[in-house]
């Protein structure tokens, strides 16, 4: 006869240090647990009662320059620098753990509108109003670390005069070209002190510039005629234009998805395209109050950060329609640049109060080493508020955002507005034949035209 | 601009001595025709050489000549003419403005009109407007020349100018050739050729040429080709870009992207750390500079011979070593080829030969030396004894229990090999010690495992036989105790339970059978033997299978402990065809008194006391059995749980409670099955009852079924019932509006108010509540439906675990309800599905540069197939560390 009793080896449940945890076994039988459900809901929202909590998004300011902060620029090699530009022609070198100015580099005559790094992170290209573009060494980091007081700054390697002032520049990715905007679009070489090429289609100031960092021969830009276009550097020609309603301020290609990229408009809203469909957006991210100023996108290819005249830092997920963060302090003024960093998990703002502030990518993210029993719970916890992130309670809290007063009042203006607009749209097309006024999507509608 | 402001001054101080030029030749004039012929008469008399110094002069007359003159010629048509002022530049006044230099022709400031005397002009009556410009002109080249006005007429003639672009020539056709039909062919051209050397060739050529030719195209406007070049440039980049989405694809399908896998830690190998040392300290450069000495790396990495050189030490020495090294080398190399050559032989014989050999030289060794192996026997024994003494090596040292208390599987292997060679050891040190005792005393073997074989040697086969009998009857009787709680008292627990244990029993029966068989034989084979044997060692036999029976309880409660059962009919049945009984009973006074086995022995006597207690049960009479059985039916219970007093009364007090309450309840419990006529207990009985039902009753009819069920619910109406309910469920979710109450005292403090009734606005509001009722009522969704009550209580508490709407990606209710259905917590999952199940969608690592996405090719179609398993694979690849390519973003390349 079959024998069948309890047995359990005391090895099994011995500890071997006092430190360990005591093995618990389970019956995960779901019949001998039917409350699992209700437990993980009420989990779930503790947890997102706990990120409210824990949000601190904001981890300092770093002040120094003296004008408003009109440009930065990562350096796409080393995780703690970034440049930063501003309008009495300063450009400097942070060093982001430290919060402090490792480098300053002096010589700009007018304001510095555009900053940006070569891939390998040696060297700096900026240009300006003076219409100058200036490359700069970038110093090795770790004599940045060592001596970072002795020689604080730096002459140019070369500097470019050309005739126009310039407003952006981007650095191609793992390339050896930069493209300038300004009363045209110029593709330079760090070598040569003139243009290898330029292109010019219409008349009207290019205002921003960005190479695809996944296809490194195509660039967007935008200019003052409220259009974006797209070149191709392989066939030396611009590509398409599409001319929207108001005016882009700036455009971050996704730097996972080389075919899409979002453009931060001055109608407030954020419009994602693809590239070999323009014409309709595939999403829009509404939410700031205010033209939006700048735009970056996460490494990660999953989220973009915004900054917006109105005085806010915004974070979209690259689908979604509204914003999953707002940032303000009361001291921040009109934000005219944001970077995202390059391991994502930070923000970087420049605003107007000639500072340079550095957020967390993740409002209540636990900064530091994390053990991994620690990691595993936030894991949990993470995966049960996103679970259960659509019943009305949890939604509720993880949606509640406290705003600056102005902001709340003008987004529920707005809110007003479009009602409005909506209502008299729908009493028109009631009152009209039908099919005589059909229904027109917002993604297409602040699409004028899509130019050949 | 300039000039023409200027010349526009120059005109109205003209015009002002002009003017009055025109009054004075009014009258003289007497037609404009006379005019005109007098002019033409007076032909184009400027001589060339004076037009060409006016042109010197004034470069600018000529080319504006018909411009001025178009511009005076529209002005006296309008009615009012602007006049420019002299600009402030050119007035320079208080010298505000900076001297320009002007190269063109200036009159001087002090010019004045002269006034020439005419002899024709001053008669022209009819000299109005057209003419008067003319006039003007031809004065003021009067007035700068010194020459006729008639001069200049001439040059009116051909007045109209054609202004070419480019000069005139053979590649710019000029105006008349445009114009006219004059083509220039290409046989125009050949012309002036013919006759020429080398012109029918040229001509040939031509010819040919004209044969074959075919038309170009004129090339496009440039705007057009741009923006074709353009279109061109937009397809193949799209087309180029759409390489990617295969990739994008993947990703964005991809429950979780890792990130976290580009780690670059700088130095991967203590080489790599060490070749990047560099000495700091004193002492590590000194080190450094002997290592990195040259003269001594040369020498190393030659045969050796100048290190020794820098060692100071004498050649020969140094040759002497090496010799007697390579001997020593060589000794062993032979020695290790010969024990490998032994080593090979495959002969049985031989090796044995030659360890016997081995073994006969240490013999030997020993025997030549008798102290020396009486030494050695003297320690074996010695250290056997104190092993003996200190059972050192049987793990009773505080390392070695704390090892076993551990347990010996959760060592590593050392530990384990040390411990088995400690008891090996002891083994070995007290095998010699059990063959001296098993020599010295054979008959004390009380603790000895294996008495019951020694027992067999003395009983032989009948006690073996009564022992197995034995045995088979304790299991067949210790079963009395029931589980009287857990699991195990489970009803469905003690049914499994019951019928192993008949089976079980069965067995046993069969069994014992067999042993009777065997031992009748065998009694009547040596029957005074066995007695005598029996009675002398019974009793220490029977002490000893009792023990025997006690470490066997163990095994036999194993099985057995659950299957107790209260069959006491088996027992009874056994009791007669077991004739050991009596002997257990003996066994059992005996023991009794016995402490040690009371234990034991209140499970075995357990039956014996149960029995009595049946009989206490029983000695009541068959009447109250009977009636127990007709109440105890209504309430679904049995007689089996009269086996106990207490439960017997239990009952029995039920049956009164029963018994009031089965008039109660006949109506109310319809579903009770068998009660068919509840009203009355005699059909009761019947139905319980079967005995019973066939005497008396045996004229009763069936009825038929409607009559059936008329009768059982005779007393319901269940329609009635359901209505009430109905009601009663929509006045609780759609209250009715309280009925407004006068209250003395409000309102009105008069009795007006009692004869007017209640306030209109009472009424109003009432009825209103009322209309909204009804609406309600109307729009409840059984309000058609008049067998159907659908709740549509609102759970407030309730409401907040439900979504208002479908969440976006789902497109129906049971899949995202599906989707929630399995916990994912640490306490629901086991500790290998977790990870699985609460990954993050994107895994990335605070300090780690993401570069962005970098092409590689994939088959889009592999994807379908292992999407099932996807996540899975991820997991694995993850473990071991695997970094997925496609998103594993550029190395550093620069």
């Amino acid at each position: 006869m079959k024998v069948k009793v309890i047995s359990r080896s005391a090895d099994e449940f011995t500890r071997e240090r006092s430190q360990d945890l005591q093995r618990v076994f389970r019956n995960f039988d779901p019949n001998l647990r039917s409350q699992e459900k209700a437990v993980e809901y009420v989990r779930a929202l503790n947890a997102a009662k706990l990120d409210k909590i824990f949000a601190r998004p904001f981890i300092g300011a770093m002040d120094g320059h003296i004008d408003a902060v009109s440009c930065m620029a990562k350096n796409p090699n080393h995780l703690k620098g970034i440049f930063s530009g501003s309008m009495d022609g300063d450009i400097r070198l942070w060093d982001l753990a430290t919060r402090r100015t490792v480098r300053q580099f002096s010589g700009h005559q007018g304001a510095v509108r555009g900053l940006t790094a070569s891939t390998d992170g040696h060297v700096l290209v900026s240009c300006g109003t003076d219409c100058t573009v200036r490359l700069w060494r970038v110093p090795v980091a770790t004599i940045m670390e060592s001596n970072d007081s002795s020689d604080m700054s730096a002459d140019p390697l070369a500097v470019y005069v050309w005739k126009n002032a310039f407003w952006a520049v981007d650095h191609q990715w793992d390339g050896n070209l930069f493209a300038t905007a300004g009363a045209q679009v110029d593709i330079w070489d760090h070598n040569r002190s003139q243009p290898v090429n330029s292109f010019e289609w219409g008349k009207d100031t290019v205002v921003s510039v960005r190479f695809n960092p996944g296809e490194p021969n195509l660039l967007a830009t935008s200019a003052s005629d409220r259009s974006i276009t797209i070149y191709d550097l392989r066939m030396s020609s611009p590509a398409r234009k599409l001319i929207t309603r108001t005016k882009t301020n700036s455009i971050s290609w996704n730097p996972m998805e080389p075919m899409n990229f979002t453009a931060a408009n001055e109608d407030c809203n954020c419009y994602s395209y693809d590239a070999r469909k323009l014409n309709e957006a595939k999403c829009v991210h509404q939410d700031h109050v205010s033209a939006v100023m700048d735009i970056d996108f996460s490494p990660t290819g999953r989220e973009f950060v915004t900054g917006s005249y109105d005085r806010t830092v915004r974070i979209f997920q690259y689908n979604g329609g509204h914003s999953r963060e707002i940032y303000h302090t009361k001291r921040m003024q009109r934000v005219f640049c944001v970077k995202f960093s390059c391991d994502a998990s930070y923000v970087i703002s420049g605003s107007d109060d000639t500072n340079l502030r550095l957020w967390k990518a993740k409002a209540s993210e636990q900064l530091g080493v994390l053990l991994p029993r620690e990691r595993k719970k936030h894991e949990y916890l993470e995966a049960v508020k996103n679970r259960y992130k659509h019943l009305p309670e949890v939604k509720r809290i993880v949606r509640h955002r406290h705003l600056p007063k102005p902001i709340y009042k003008a987004a529920s203006l707005r809110r007003i507005m479009a009602g409005a607009e909506k209502r008299k749209e729908d009493r028109r097309r009631a009152h009209s034949a039908p099919g005589s006024r059909p229904k027109e999507a917002f993604r297409k509608k602040r699409i004028l035209q899509e130019v050949e | 601009m300039a000039d023409e402001k200027r010349k526009s001054g120059d005109e109205n101080r003209q015009n002002k001595g002009r003017g009055f030029n025109n009054k004075k030749t009014k009258g003289r004039n007497g037609s404009k025709k006379d005019n005109r012929e007098a002019k033409r008469r007076k032909g184009p008399g400027l001589p060339n050489a004076l037009r060409k110094e006016l042109d010197l002069l004034n470069p600018t007359t000529h080319p504006s000549d018909g411009s001025d003159s178009d511009a005076d010629v529209a002005a006296p048509n309008d009615v009012y003419e602007y006049e420019e002022g002299i600009p402030e530049e050119e007035s320079k006044k208080n010298k505000r403005f900076d001297p320009v230099e002007n190269y063109e022709y200036e009159l001087p400031e002090e010019f004045e009109d002269e006034n020439v005397a005419s002899d024709d002009e001053g008669n022209e009556e009819g000299d109005a407007v057209e003419d008067e410009d003319d006039g003007r002109h031809s004065r003021m080249l009067q007035g700068i020349t010194g020459l006729p006005g008639d001069a200049f007429e001439a040059k009116k003639e051909n007045d109209f100018v054609i202004s070419e672009a480019y000069p005139e020539s053979e590649y710019n056709p000029s105006h008349d050739i445009l114009e006219g039909d004059g083509h220039i062919s290409i046989q125009d051209l050949l012309d002036p050729l013919h006759g020429k050397s080398g012109f029918s060739k040229l001509r040939k050529n031509v010819n040919r040429m004209e044969k074959k030719s075919m038309s170009l195209n004129a090339p496009l406007p440039r705007s057009d080709q741009e923006r074709l070049e353009r279109k061109a440039a937009y397809e193949l980049s799209k087309k180029d870009i759409t390489k990617w989405e295969p990739l994008v694809k993947r990703n964005r399908e991809a429950p979780t992207i890792f990130f976290n896998e580009d780690t670059d830690l700088g130095f991967s190998t203590v080489g790599a750390i060490a070749s990047e040392f560099e000495p700091r300290s004193d002492f590590e450069k000194k080190i450094a500079s002997l290592v990195n000495d040259n003269e001594i790396v040369d020498a190393h990495r030659k045969d050796g011979a100048r290190l020794l050189e820098l060692n100071k030490i004498s050649v020969e020495d140094v040759k002497d070593q090496q010799n007697r090294l390579a001997k020593m080398r060589s000794l062993l190399f032979r020695h290790e080829l010969k024990a490998k050559r032994i080593r090979k032989i495959k002969s049985k014989t031989y090796h044995r030969l030659l360890k016997k050999d081995r073994l006969k030289a240490t013999a030997v060794a020993t025997e030549m030396d008798p102290e020396a192996a009486k030494e050695l026997a003297m320690k074996q024994e010695f250290k056997r004894a104190e092993e003996r003494l200190t059972l050192k090596h049987k793990n009773s040292s505080k390392w070695a229990k704390r090892i076993l208390e551990r347990g010996l599987n959760v060592q590593d292997d050392g530990t384990r090999a040390a411990i088995a060679e400690q008891l090996n050891q002891h083994a070995l040190l007290t095998r010699k010690m059990n063959s001296m005792k098993e020599s010295s005393d054979e008959s004390s073997d009380e603790d000895d495992s294996d008495d019951i074989l020694v027992d067999s040697d003395q009983d032989g086969p009948s006690a073996m036989l009564k022992r197995a009998k034995e045995k088979t009857v304790e299991v067949l009787e210790g079963d009395g105790e029931l589980p009287k709680s857990g699991v195990l008292s489970l009803p469905f627990m003690v049914r499994g339970l019951k019928k192993r244990k008949e089976a079980a029993d069965e067995e046993a029966r069969l069994a014992l059978r067999d042993y009777e068989l065997s031992l009748k034989q065998l009694e009547n084979k040596n029957e005074e033997e066995s007695e005598n044997l029996h009675v002398s060692s019974g009793r220490r036999v029977f002490g000893g299978t009792k023990k025997q029976v006690q470490e066997s309880r163990d095994k036999i409660n194993s099985d057995n402990y659950y299957g107790n059962s209260d069959s006491e009919g088996d027992l009874e049945a056994m009791e007669g065809v077991d004739d050991g009984r009596g002997q257990n009973n003996d066994y059992q006074r005996d023991v009794n008194i016995d402490p040690d086995v009371l234990r034991d022995e209140s499970e075995i006597g357990h039956d014996p006391v149960f029995k009595n207690f049946e009989d206490i049960v029983k000695d009541p009479g068959p009447k109250t059995t009977y009636e127990v059985a007709i109440f105890a039916s209504n309430s679904w219970k049995k007689m089996k749980s009269s086996s106990n007093v207490n439960e017997q009364t239990g009952v029995l007090n039920e049956k009164i409670s029963d018994y009031s309450n089965i008039r109660d309840s006949e109506l109310k419990d319809l579903d009770m099955e068998g009660d068919n006529a509840g009203s009355d207990t005699d059909s009761e009985v019947q139905m319980v009852n079967g005995i019973l039902s066939s005497g008396p009753k045996s004229t009763y009819e069936q009825p038929s079924q409607e009559e059936l069920i008329r009768r059982a619910f005779a007393g319901d109406d269940v329609e009635e019932d359901f209505e009430k309910d109905k009601d009663e469920i929509l006045n609780e979710e759609n209250p009715e509006p309280e009925k407004p109450t006068l209250l003395p005292g409000w309102g009105q403090w008069t009795h007006i108010q009692r004869k007017k009734g209640l306030p209109s606005w009472m009424q109003e509001e009432h009825d209103n509540a009322k209309k909204k009722r009804e609406e309600a009522l109307k729009k409840r969704r059984d309000a058609h439906l008049n067998h159907v009550i659908i709740s549509e209580k609102l759970d407030k508490k309730a409401e907040k675990l439900h979504t208002k709407t479908l969440p976006f990606p789902y497109t129906s209710k049971e899949v995202f309800e599906q989707s929630i259905r399995m916990p994912i917590g640490p306490e629901f999952n086991p500790a290998t599905a977790i990870g699985a199940l609460n990954c993050p969608e994107v895994v990335k690592k605070a300090g780690v540069i993401i570069k962005p996405i970098k092409y590689k090719d994939i088959n889009p179609h592999e994807r379908v197939e292992d999407h099932g398993n996807r996540r899975q694979k991820q997991l694995k690849s993850k473990n071991k560390g695997k970094s997925n390519k496609e998103m594993k973003s550029k190395g550093l390349e620069g």
